[in-house]
C-alpha cells in the first residue's frame, strides 16, 4: 500500500530582505522587505510500504524543509502530503503516533536521565504496551547492545553510543513510518557499520517504511533500494539505487597538491582528469578498470606531487552530473 | 485527562530523581529562595518596628499580603518554569520541533519536561508567612475565608503562569521572550505589599490589566474583613480569562511556527 | 585604494552588524530600566506610606530616607564584583597558571578590570538617576565636599568588596557548588548591603551584625557619607574602618590564594 504520498508539494518562505550597510539595517527595521525563498518546488513521489528510501541533496535543496512537512512540523504552502493516509500537520497527534524520527545531531533523550529512565518515559508518552516494551527493549539491548549503556544519562556518552540510543529510542512504539535525519554523521566506519545493520534488520523485519537523508553516499549504497534526490527544491532523480551506483558507486577520486599548474596528463584506463583549483590536479577513475596506486603511479612519474588524498566524489558532483546528464538526455 | 495527569506524574518523577542526584544544587537552589525572600522581609519588620502600620496595615497584615502572593508565584515557580526557557532553550536550538513530533500536547510537554525545585522555597516561605501571620493575627478560619484563602492562591497562581503563557508565546516570533515576560512579571513585586500605598494609575495596572492583585491583597483584604475584600471572589473569572487568552494566543504562535519553520 | 576600499567595505558590514547586536542589548537596557523604575516605585511609595504625616524615624526625615534608598538603589553596582568569580573556575581548571606565567601582577590587573567595569555599570546607572530626578523628586546633593568624602568612600568600600570576593573564589576552588553559594550571598546582600533600610534604623543587634560583614562597607557607608546621614566630620573615621577593612580581607584573600595555587601547582588541580 502507499503509504507515503507527496502532490505537488510547495513550501514557499518569506525572507527578510537584509540590505548591506547601516542604512540597510536600519530601513530593515522599520519597513521590513520580504522577497519569497521557494524552498520546495511542487514535488511528487509515492512511497510503499516497506520501502527504504534515500531522500538526497547538497545542503539548502529542499531536503530538510520536506521532511519537516512530512513530519508535520512544518505546514506546506500548497499541494498535500499524506501519510498513512492522514495529513501530518492536521492531525499531528494522531500521525505522531505512527513515526519515529531521529534528527541527526539532536538527541531525544533528556540529556540528565539514565537511558532506561528515558525509555521509559518515551514509552509513556507513546502509549507503548507494557508487554511490547519489555520485549522490544530486551530486543533492542541486544541488537544495539545497550547492556549498560541503560545506565548512562547521555551527557556521559559518546557519538556512537548516542546514535544507537537514538535509534532504540525512535524505534521502541514501533512506528510504521521513520524518518532517519543524518543517523551516521560523525561515526566511525565500524560504528556505522553497526548501526546500518541493525536499521536494516529492524527496519525491514517489521516492514517499516524508511526515509533517510544523509550525505554519506555509504548509508545509501547499504541501505537504500531507491532515492530520490532533491536540488533547488525540485526532484532531479527518483529511482533504483541500482542506477546510482552503476555511474557513480565505483568512482574515487585523486587530489594531488602539484608544484606547478598542469594542463594535461597521460593517464591509464578508467581514469580522467576533472576541474580543479590551482596547483592541484584532481583525477577521477572507475574503480572497476583501475586502481589507486596505478593512477597515482602513473601520475608521480610525470609530475611532482607535493601531496595527494584519496576520496568518494561528493555529493554535489554526483548532483551536478545527474543534473547535467538529465539534461543531455532530454535534449537527444 | 488521566492519562495526562498520569504522564504529568511520571515527568516529575524522573525530573526529582535527577534533581535528587544533585542534592546538593537542589537544596542550595531551593534554600537561595528562601534567603532572598527573608532578606526583604526582615527588611520590612525592621522598619515597621518603628512604625507600627503601613497604610493602615500592620506588620502582621502585610506579612499575609506578601505571603499570599509568594504562595501564588510558587505554583507558577514550581509548575511552570520552563515558559521561560521556550525561546532561549527550545526554539533556537530547534528542540522545540521534538515536541511536535510526539503524539503529546507540545504545551503540556513544555510543562511538564521541568519541574523546579526552586519554586519549592517560595512555597515554604508563602506558607510560614500565612500561618504566621495567621496565628498572630488570630484569624478565624471560617469555611468562607478558609474558601478565600484556596480559591485566592490557586487563581493566583494561574494568573502567574497565564500571564507567563502570554509573553512568553512572542518566543514564536523574537525567541528571546525572556525581557519581555520580565517586564510584566515583575509588576508582582508592587502586590507584595498593600496596593492602597500606590496612586491609583497603579491600581488600576495591578487589578486589571496585569492582575496580579487578585493573588495577594484582594485575598487578604477579604480574610481581613476589608472593603477591598468583595472582588477578591472575582479572582477566579479573571484567571480563567487569562488562562483563556493565553492558550488561544499560544495556539496562534503555533501555527506562526509551523507556517515559517525556524 | 583598493586596499582601503576594502578595508571600508568591511568595516561597512560590522557597522551593519552592529544593529542587530545593538538592538538585542537595546532591548534589555530600555527593559532594565523599566525593571529598575518598577523597584524604586515601590521603594518610594512603600517609604511615603511608612512615613505619613511622621515626622522622623530614627532621626531621618522622609527626603531624607527617601534619598538614602534611592542613592542606594543607584549605587547598587558598588556591591558586585563578578570578575572575579572567574578566578575560581580558573583556579579549578589549573588555567590560572597561565595568568600567573605573564608578567603583570595578576591580582592589580582583575584589580583594574574590576574597576573599568565598575565604572561601565555606573555610567549605565545614569538613565535610572534621570527617572528618580523626574520622577519621584530625587535631589542629589550639591556639595562639592561631599561628593569627594563620598568617592573616597565608595572607592576604599569597592576594593573592600574586591578582596573580600577573592576570597570567596579562592574558596570555591575547595567547594565546587559554588554557584549555589553566589546566589544566596547575592540574595542576602540586598538586605546586608543596608540598601533596604538605612543603617541607622536598625536595631542595636543587626546593625552590629550589617556592619560586620563587607557588604555595609561598601554601599551603605558611603552613601551615607553622600546623604549627609553621617556628618563630614566623620568622614575620616569612616575611611579609616574602611582601610583596616581592606587590610584584612587582603591579608585573609592574598593567603587564600596563595595555598590555592600551591595545591594545584603541587598537586596538578
Amino acid at each position: 500500500m502507499t503509504v507515503i504520498q507527496v502532490k505537488e508539494l510547495t513550501k514557499v518562505f518569506k525572507i527578510p530582505k537584509k540590505e548591506p550597510g547601516l542604512g540597510g539595517a536600519v530601513k530593515g527595521l522599520f519597513r521590513p522587505q520580504y522577497e519569497n525563498k521557494t524552498a520546495v518546488d511542487g514535488i511528487n513521489f509515492k512511497v510503499e510500504a516497506g520501502e527504504i528510501v534515500g531522500y538526497i541533496g547538497v545542503n539548502g535543496a529542499g531536503k530538510s524543509t520536506t521532511i519537516k512537512m512530512l513530519t508535520g512540523v512544518l505546514m506546506p504552502t500548497s499541494g498535500s502530503v499524506r501519510v498513512l493516509k492522514r495529513d501530518p500537520h492536521r492531525q499531528r497527534v494522531e500521525n505522531a503516533r505512527e513515526i519515529g524520527v531521529v534528527f541527526g545531531q539532536r538527541t531525544q533523550l533528556w540529556w540528565d536521565l539514565a537511558l532506561i529512565e528515558s525509555l521509559n518515559l518515551i514509552a509513556k508518552i507513546y502509549n507503548v504496551h507494557p508487554v511490547k516494551y519489555r520485549l522490544a527493549l530486551n530486543k533492542f539491548t541486544e541488537t544495539l547492545e545497550l547492556g549498560e549503556l541503560l545506565k548512562t544519562p547521555v551527557r556521559n556518552m559518546s557519538l556512537g553510543q548516542k546514535m544507537r540510543s537514538e535509534l532504540a529510542a525512535a524505534l521502541i512504539h514501533e512506528p510504521r513510518v521513520v524518518y532517519l535525519d543524518e543517523p551516521t554523521i560523525g561515526l566511525d566506519l565500524i560504528v556505522k557499520e553497526r548501526i546500518r545493520d541493525f536499521i536494516k534488520a529492524e527496519c525491514i523485519a517489521k516492514g517499516m517504511t524508511v526515509i533517510l537523508t544523509t550525505h554519506d553516499l555509504g548509508d545509501i549504497e547499504e541501505l537504500c533500494q531507491r532515492v530520490i534526490i532533491i536540488d533547488d527544491g525540485r526532484i532531479i532523480y527518483d529511482g533504483p539505487i541500482e542506477t546510482i551506483k552503476k555511474k557513480f558507486g565505483k568512482f574515487r577520486e585523486i587530489t594531488f597538491e602539484t608544484v606547478e599548474d598542469v594542463k594535461a596528463l597521460d593517464l591509464p584506463e578508467g581514469a580522467q582528469m576533472i576541474p580543479a583549483e590551482d596547483h592541484k590536479v584532481q583525477i577521477r577513475f572507475d574503480r572497476t578498470i583501475s586502481t589507486a596506486s596505478k593512477v597515482a603511479g602513473m601520475v608521480m612519474n610525470q609530475i611532482e606531487v607535493r601531496d595527494f588524498s584519496l576520496s568518494e566524489p561528493e555529493l554535489s558532483d554526483i548532483v551536478r552530473q545527474i543534473y547535467n546528464g538529465a539534461l543531455e538526455r532530454e535534449a537527444r | 485527562m488521566t492519562r495526562y495527569l498520569n504522564l504529568y506524574w511520571y515527568f516529575l518523577i524522573q525530573r526529582l530523581k535527577v534533581l535528587m542526584e544533585y542534592r546538593a544544587n537542589f537544596i542550595l537552589g531551593a534554600s537561595s529562595t528562601i534567603v532572598w525572600q527573608a532578606s526583604s522581609i526582615a527588611a520590612v519588620w525592621v522598619v515597621m518596628q518603628k512604625v507600627s502600620n503601613l497604610n493602615g496595615w500592620n506588620y502582621d497584615e502585610v506579612l499575609l499580603i506578601y505571603g499570599l502572593v509568594t504562595l501564588s508565584k510558587s505554583i507558577n515557580h514550581m509548575f511552570a518554569d520552563n515558559l521561560w526557557t521556550l525561546g532561549r532553550q527550545y526554539i533556537r536550538s530547534g528542540g522545540f520541533d521534538r515536541f511536535l513530533v510526539r503524539p503529546i500536547d507540545p504545551l503540556f510537554h513544555l510543562l511538564a519536561d521541568r519541574f523546579c525545585q526552586d519554586g519549592i522555597g517560595n512555597f515554604l516561605v508563602g506558607m510560614t508567612l500565612v500561618i504566621k501571620s495567621s496565628i498572630d493575627l488570630g484569624i478565624d478560619w471560617t469555611p468562607p475565608r478558609l474558601l478565600m484563602l484556596i480559591v485566592g492562591v490557586v487563581s493566583g497562581g494561574l494568573i502567574f503562569i497565564a500571564l507567563n503563557l502570554i509573553t512568553c508565546v512572542t518566543a514564536f516570533w523574537i525567541v528571546d521572550s525572556v525581557p519581555i515576560t520580565r517586564l510584566v512579571f515583575d509588576n508582582h513585586l508592587f502586590a507584595q505589599y498593600p496596593l492602597s500605598i500606590y496612586p491609583k494609575v497603579i491600581n488600576i495596572l495591578l487589578t486589571w490589566i496585569i492582575p496580579y492583585g487578585f493573588a495577594s491583597f484582594y485575598p487578604a483584604s477579604y480574610v481581613l474583613n476589608r472593603a477591598a475584600g468583595d472582588i477578591a471572589w472575582l479572582g477566579p473569572f479573571v484567571a480563567a480569562l487569562l488562562l483563556f487568552l493565553g492558550y488561544r494566543f499560544w495556539q496562534f504562535g503555533l501555527k506562526y511556527y509551523s507556517g515559517t519553520g525556524t | 585604494m583598493q586596499t582601503a576600499r576594502r578595508d571600508l567595505s568591511i568595516y561597512g558590514a560590522f557597522i551593519g552588524m552592529m544593529p542587530k547586536v545593538f538592538m538585542a542589548y537595546q532591548v534589555w537596557f530600555w527593559v532594565g530600566l523599566v525593571l529598575n523604575i518598577i523597584s524604586m516605585a515601590i521603594l518610594v511609595y512603600f517609604w511615603r506610606a511608612i512615613y505619613n504625616d511622621t515626622g522622623t524615624i530614627s532621626g531621618l526625615g522622609l527626603n531624607q530616607t527617601l534619598t538614602y534608598i534611592l542613592l542606594a538603589f543607584i549605587f547598587m553596582p558598588l556591591t558586585s564584583i563578578d570578575v572575579v568569580w572567574e578566578i575560581g573556575s580558573n583556579l579549578r581548571e589549573g588555567t590560572i597558571i597561565h595568568h600567573l606565567l605573564r608578567p603583570i601582577n595578576f591580582q592589580g590587573m582583575n584589580y583594574a578590570q574590576s574597576l573599568g567595569i565598575l565604572g561601565m555599570r555606573l555610567l549605565l546607572q545614569l538613565p535610572m538617576a534621570v527617572v528618580a530626578v523626574l520622577l519621584f523628586g530625587l535631589r542629589f546633593p550639591a556639595d562639592l565636599s561631599t561628593w569627594l568624602a563620598f568617592l573616597v568612600s565608595a572607592l576604599l568600600g569597592f576594593t573592600v568588596m574586591f578582596f573580600f570576593n577573592w576570597f570567596l573564589a579562592c574558596l570555591t576552588f575547595y567547594t565546587t557548588e559554588i554557584w549555589g553559594l553566589g546566589v544566596l550571598i547575592e540574595g542576602m546582600s540586598f538586605f546586608l548591603s543596608g540598601s533596604l533600610v538605612p543603617l541607622v534604623m536598625m536595631p542595636e543587634w543587626i546593625r552590629t551584625i550589617v556592619l560586620s560583614i563587607p557588604f555595609a562597607q561598601a554601599l551603605a557607608v558611603p552613601v551615607s557619607l553622600l546623604t549627609g546621614i553621617t556628618p563630614l566630620t566623620e568622614a575620616p573615621r569612616v575611611w579609616l574602618v574602611q582601610v583596616l577593612w581592606i587590610l584584612g580581607m587582603w591579608l585573609a584573600s592574598s593567603l587564600f590564594f596563595k595555598v590555592a595555587v600551591r595545591k594545584i601547582t603541587v598537586q596538578g588541580g
